[in-house]
């Protein structure tokens, strides 16, 4: 692939892609009094180390505190809501009747699928001619994907993507979509079915490409080919 | 027989068979001579027939002896008749080709006496030149007459000056005899003959010097791998060296080497480019201004491609050999080399500069004309931006030669690029281009470091002075008057402020504190990591040489920044700037990094900051004290090393009172007192400012406080949470301290413990009464008191959690000095966790024998707060560790007993560090994949972590157990099963996503299929962390085994 089609797309840099702001609080959600955890994060702010002392200090006066109180409290349940919850999917979640899952899961609050997730699980996809990502690219969009989904185990969900090919007759857009539909197929539970199209009015040969994108039997074949496997593999690396 | 002939005998016995012994026995000769207790003759008379023999054999072992005896005489020994019959008798010999080398060795010894004639050396000096046919023989021959040739140097040096034949004879004798060499060691001295003779035969040699050059350069450029086991431990930098000073040795070569090296400039090989430069480097400089004016057009045209078109080439490219040589001296126990090597870019550059600067020292116009010359073939560069980089370095390396150069190139360069421009493409070139040129400045002032006069005349003179003030203006425009998208100008236009600040003496000071205002205000406001980086190493480089500035300007806007009473925890700055209070003190806490003046500023103006805030402030302010106190502490934590005794005793004194008026001063909810974490905080920070004060005040400083806590606020008559800043002074001060209350602080510290749930005693007062118990044993207690402290306090009647807990404490004293005592608590320990009732109580408290507490740990250069034994650990866990694992593995245990184990273990080892738990894996892994399945999460997790380090390091080990670990993960993954908590499951799929890369893939392709199949119900998990690790850790099983496509 020497030459190639587009030789100058725009490029956003890596940080400006949007992103969840309070990722680097995950860390820490199940452990310890609900004191720590917030003064944690205030320390978060002024010191990034995670070798910091105070921080060591501050969980290890949580540790000698808990200790002291009765032996049995350091609970096994994540007693903290997360702040990116929504209440919507809790009362669904509750009424699921399988009776493997324990009450304390259960009452477990949920970080639900949104299109953040779908975002960053699709946007550093990288580039079949570019040594770049499809967020990058502005190939994928947030605003151009939605998610259908009420969060119950038993229910269909839906996933619908639509990509903007850098250019109109790009004759990669069918392996980016290949690309993009492997990886959420991989990495979302079987109950979501994946749509992906065209953005209307980007491609010269949108609705071909569409039926190509969506047809489950070329797809099958697509990923039986060792060889088209081995290039979506080479696109998949770049994710995180 | 006479003693000379038995000592003769058994030389000739023992030649090839014992050198040393031969070698004894010369001198023993030697000595018997210069005694003179026998005669040279005598020597020569007992060997006289065995120089005639007919045995090849017998001739070389009786020269050899004769000769090892010359060798080892002193050279004023032989008398001038004995020295001119045996000259006579060697030369007589030389003819016969199978003594050749003995001759050798007796006539080298002969030309460094005092009594051998001029007459004889030219004798043997002619033989060299015209009979002697060097490639007959081996090197070891062929290595004595380079001998010869320095030892005659060394003999008749002043006569070799003075006569112009003698000279030529033995320039023409070191040619015949250098020609076609191939021996490392013999070149070595070759070239270093050649460089003796054309520095100190200059006139001499000139009619030479081709033929002398032509022995140099036909080595060039030159390698040499050396073999294994070279005696002579020649190394290839060894020769290139030698062969590089030798070639620049003498400025008749410069025809010569000028012409033949620019001929090998156009080399592929970027080794042999990189020798060639540097030797062309060497030349230059030694070869003078007048050599290199014929040749510095030729020289340009040919760096110019390298320059303009050579790629930054990696160091082991240079120079292959460079590694091997490296490893072999580390293996050797010398001292590495450290290795040199520069690109060709850089070096080409340094030889333009050198070019400079040798033309320049020698007239200026031709100087003028050179660069000129350069310029005028740069121009259309800068018109069609095209190698802009490679240009302006070019000039800029020109400049850097000296201060003439310099301004020449700042006049003739600088218009062609210096505008202001609102043009972000065009600024961010013009920025790139100027920083070649203040590098430049630095350059020159580095090189006149030692020259005072010189270097004031450029600060003073240079032409870069005055364009500063556009300079200025340029940068500060790029760097507020662009909007903060525009990363790349801003981060540049911070680096080139840097680099100004760095030329010395080029800014005034109001100039600098300009700059780090800019600075300042910029790191403030800005969110960017590329520019909060750049404003971050700006600030540190101009703190070393500027610290005072940087904390006039600098850090105390910053601290006047800080509010002085709690609202919100953002603050309004000018232009409606939006400043977080967190930015600010992290900023303080980045940048201040072992300058400890700046250190020592800071702290104590944010002592007073929390006195202010803490009486001004509301109940809101507690997390805004959270901050300043944790900034202390970082302060003080990270920059320990750094404080002096003299620093901290300042801080000391500057902010103790401040700390206590707040410890002091309780009011209402707001109280720092009453946040058990900022209590906690500023105990430790006035541990902090006790360890490293004036030692000898450490006792009256006891005293005091012992007075202020004890007596005072009577903090052993009733539980008080003033017990946490007093314990942490406590751990501070020297153990050498008397301390007559100890034992009755003890008794009534203990008491107090008893009756904690009558006298409502708080988990954290519990906690501060708790570690000093721990403090008191350790430090007070010594090794005779230990069994009465142990009889006194240690009831193992009473079961109470309190109890247990404070024997704990007692035992976590004992065990950090290794006391023999401390076994009797381990043991007695270790036999409760088999009890029913209080087993899984006491497995909890197993983690307080090892857990780090910062103020009790062992720091580099403090000896003398506490006694903990540096591998105490070790101790402990090798203690511990089988007595666990046989009483796990003991039959019939119930299964809480068998978590109650296996609990304590995994307690003991998140906080053993993993190199003492390796010896021990092989008995740990099968308890350890037990663990996976106790109905505990916390046991799990602490499995889990072990695992995880076990599989990093010992692939092995966990490719056995493959079958049984990766079922057991599968399980854990399960969300919404009982103790499978978040931290279980991500921590099970991260262990997973490991195994791909430690164990073979021959043995994990099989689970390929169970994994990705396995997983796919954790897909679905609730928790979006571990949606995501999932996901990560089922790629890796998608991929595994996959062909790559490239």
């Amino acid at each position: 692939m020497s030459d190639y089609l587009n030789e100058n797309p725009d490029v956003i840099d890596v940080d400006e892609l949007p992103s969840r702001k309070e990722d680097s609080n995950e860390l820490f959600e199940n452990f310890g009094s609900k004191e720590a955890i917030e003064r944690k994060k205030l320390l978060l702010k002024i010191d990034h180390s995670p070798k910091s002392q105070v921080l060591h200090d501050i969980e290890l006066l949580d540790k000698l505190l808990l200790l002291n109180n009765t032996p049995d409290l350091i609970s096994d349940t994540e007693s903290l809501p997360s702040e990116n919850d929504s209440d919507t999917n809790e009362f669904q979640i509750r009424g699921s009747e399988d009776s493997n899952i324990t009450d304390e899961y259960a009452d477990e609050p949920a970080d639900p699928v949104d299109v953040q997730e779908i975002y960053d699980l699709t946007a550093h996809i990288c580039d079949p001619e570019h040594p770049l990502t499809l967020g990058q690219l502005s190939i994928v969009n947030m605003p151009d994907i939605e998610v259908h989904d009420d969060g119950n185990p038993n229910h269909l969900a839906q996933i619908v993507i639509r990509i903007t090919p850098t250019i109109t007759h790009c004759s990669l857009a069918t392996l980016i979509g290949l690309g993009i539909r492997v990886r959420l197929e991989r990495a979302l539970p079987p109950r979501f079915r994946i749509t992906i199209l065209v953005k209307k009015g980007t491609h010269n040969s949108e609705q071909q490409v569409n039926k190509q994108l969506n047809d489950k039997e070329r797809v099958a074949a697509a990923c039986e080919n060792e060889q088209l496997l081995g290039v979506v593999s080479k696109m998949l690396q770049t994710c995180k | 027989m006479s003693e000379i002939d038995e000592l003769v005998v058994s030389f000739i016995a023992n030649v090839n068979i014992n050198d040393d012994k031969t070698n004894e026995i010369a001198i023993k000769i030697t000595n018997l001579i210069k005694h003179k207790k026998c005669k040279l003759v005598q020597i020569i008379v007992s060997l006289k027939d065995r120089f005639i023999s007919e045995d090849e054999k017998e001739r070389i072992k009786a020269l050899k002896c004769l000769s090892s005896v010359l060798y080892n005489s002193e050279p004023d020994q032989l008398l001038k008749n004995d020295v001119s019959v045996i000259v006579n008798f060697y030369m007589s010999k030389i003819t016969d080709n199978a003594v050749m080398l003995e001759c050798f060795m007796g006539l080298n010894a002969l030309m460094s006496m005092k009594y051998i004639t001029i007459d004889e050396t030219t004798k043997l000096l002619k033989f060299l030149q015209k009979d002697y046919q060097s490639k007959d023989y081996l090197a070891a021959v062929r290595n004595y007459p380079f001998e010869i040739l320095l030892n005659v140097y060394n003999r008749w040096f002043t006569q070799l000056k003075d006569n112009k034949n003698f000279a030529d004879l033995f320039i023409q004798t070191y040619i015949s005899v250098a020609s076609g060499e191939k021996d490392p060691r013999n070149l070595l001295i070759s070239f270093q003959i050649n460089k003796l003779i054309v520095t100190t035969f200059k006139v001499e040699s000139f009619q030479f010097s081709q033929a002398l050059f032509d022995i140099l350069f036909s080595y060039f450029p030159i390698t040499f791998k050396p073999p294994k086991d070279d005696p002579y431990r020649i190394s290839n930098s060894d020769l290139k060296l030698a062969l590089r000073s030798a070639i620049s040795a003498s400025d008749i070569f410069a025809q010569d080497a000028f012409s033949n090296l620019i001929d090998k400039l156009g080399a592929t090989s970027p080794a042999i480019k990189n020798d060639t430069l540097l030797t062309l480097l060497a030349c230059i400089n030694k070869f003078g201004g007048k050599a290199c004016i014929e040749f510095w057009l030729p020289m340009w045209t040919a760096l110019k491609f390298e320059i303009m078109h050579g790629g930054d080439s990696s160091e082991t490219y240079l120079d292959p050999l460079a590694e091997n040589k490296s490893n072999d001296l580390i293996t050797e126990g010398t001292t590495p080399q450290v290795s040199n090597l520069q690109s060709n870019y850089h070096l080409s550059l340094d030889i333009l500069r050198a070019l400079a600067y040798q033309l320049v020292e020698l007239d200026e116009s031709a100087f003028n004309k050179y660069v000129v010359h350069i310029l005028d073939e740069l121009k259309p560069n800068f018109e069609f931006t095209k190698d802009l980089r490679q240009s302006c370095n070019t000039l800029a390396a020109i400049g850097s030669a000296n201060l003439i150069t310099f301004n020449k190139v700042v006049d003739l360069a600088l218009p062609l690029f210096l505008e202001n421009t609102t043009e972000i493409s065009k600024l961010k070139l013009m920025l790139l281009n100027l920083s070649y040129f203040l590098d430049s400045y630095i350059k020159v002032t580095k090189s006149l470091e030692n020259d005072k006069e010189k270097l004031e005349d450029f600060i003073k003179n240079n032409h870069l002075n005055n364009s500063k003030d556009e300079i200025l203006m340029i940068l500060g425009m790029a760097l507020t008057g662009n909007s903060k998208i525009e990363v790349t100008v801003r981060t540049l236009s911070v680096i080139q402020f840097t680099k100004m600040i760095k030329m010395e003496g080029y800014l005034t000071k109001e100039e600098m504190s300009l700059i780090i205002q800019y600075i300042t205000e910029t790191i403030l406001t800005d969110n960017n990591k590329n520019i909060y980086c750049a404003c971050l190493e700006g600030l540190k480089v101009i703190s070393q040489t500027h610290e005072d500035l940087v904390y006039e300007v600098s850090l105390k806007e910053l601290l006047n920044l800080l509010p002085n009473r709690f609202d919100e925890l953002i603050l309004y700055h000018k232009d409606d700037e939006l400043i977080q209070v967190e930015v600010i003190l992290k900023v303080i806490l980045d940048f201040t990094t072992s300058r400890h003046v700046l250190i020592k500023e800071s702290i104590v103006a944010l002592s007073q900051k929390l006195t202010e805030v803490y009486i001004t402030g509301d109940s809101e302010a507690v997390d805004y004290c959270f901050l300043i106190l944790s900034t202390i502490y970082s302060l003080l934590d990270n920059n320990f090393a750094v404080l002096d005794e003299n620093t901290v005793s300042e801080i000391k004194e500057q902010t103790e009172e401040s700390l206590f008026s707040i410890l002091k001063n309780n009011k209402g909810d707001n109280s720092i007192l009453f946040d058990n974490q900022n209590l906690s905080l500023l105990s430790n920070i006035l541990y902090f400012a006790n360890v490293n004060f004036k030692r000898n005040q450490h006792q009256t400083e006891l005293l005091r406080y012992t007075k202020l806590f004890v007596d005072t606020d009577k903090i052993l008559e009733n539980p008080s949470r003033l017990v946490l800043p007093y314990v942490k002074i406590l751990s501070a001060l020297d153990k050498d301290c008397k301390f007559d209350e100890a034992s009755s602080v003890m008794e009534r510290t203990v008491a107090l413990i008893e009756n904690s749930n009558k006298n409502a005693m708080t988990n954290l007062e519990k906690v501060g009464y708790m570690e000093m118990i721990t403090i008191l044993t350790n430090k007070w207690y010594n090794s005779n008191m230990e069994s009465a402290l142990i009889e006194r306090y240690v009831n193992w009647d009473d079961q109470s959690t309190v109890n247990l807990e404070m024997i704990a404490w007692i035992g976590k004293g004992l065990i950090m000095k290794n006391s023999a005592s401390s076994s009797i608590i381990l043991s007695h320990f270790l036999e409760l966790l088999n009890d029913k009732n209080i087993g899984i109580i006491v497995s909890k408290l197993f983690e307080l024998f090892v857990v780090d507490i910062n103020s009790m740990n062992k720091r580099k250069g403090i000896t003398w707060t506490n006694n903990v034994k540096l591998l105490y650990k070790q101790k402990f866990f090798n203690d511990v560790f089988q007595n666990l694992v046989t009483s796990y593995k003991a039959p019939n245990l119930s299964l809480d007993i068998k978590c109650n184990y296996l609990t304590a273990l995994s307690l003991i080892l998140k906080h053993t560090p993993n190199k003492l738990v390796e010896q021990f894996m092989v008995d740990l892994l099968p308890m350890l994949l037990q663990a996976l399945e106790m109905p505990n999460s916390e046991v799990r997790i602490s499995a889990l972590d072990t695992l995880k380090d076990t599989t990093e390091k010992f692939g092995l080990l966990i490719t056995e157990n493959i079958d049984t670990l990766i079922p057991l993960l599968l399980k854990l993954v399960v969300p919404g099963s009982k103790f499978n908590d978040v931290l279980v499951r991500l921590l099970s799929l991260q262990l997973l996503g490991l195994l791909a890369t430690s164990v073979p893939l021959n043995y994990l392709k099989p689970y390929k299929e169970e994994v990705i199949n396995g997983l796919l119900l954790t897909l679905s998990d609730k928790k979006r962390v571990v949606r995501k690790q999932c996901i990560d850790t089922r790629q890796i099983y998608f991929e595994l085994g996959q062909v790559p496509f490239e």
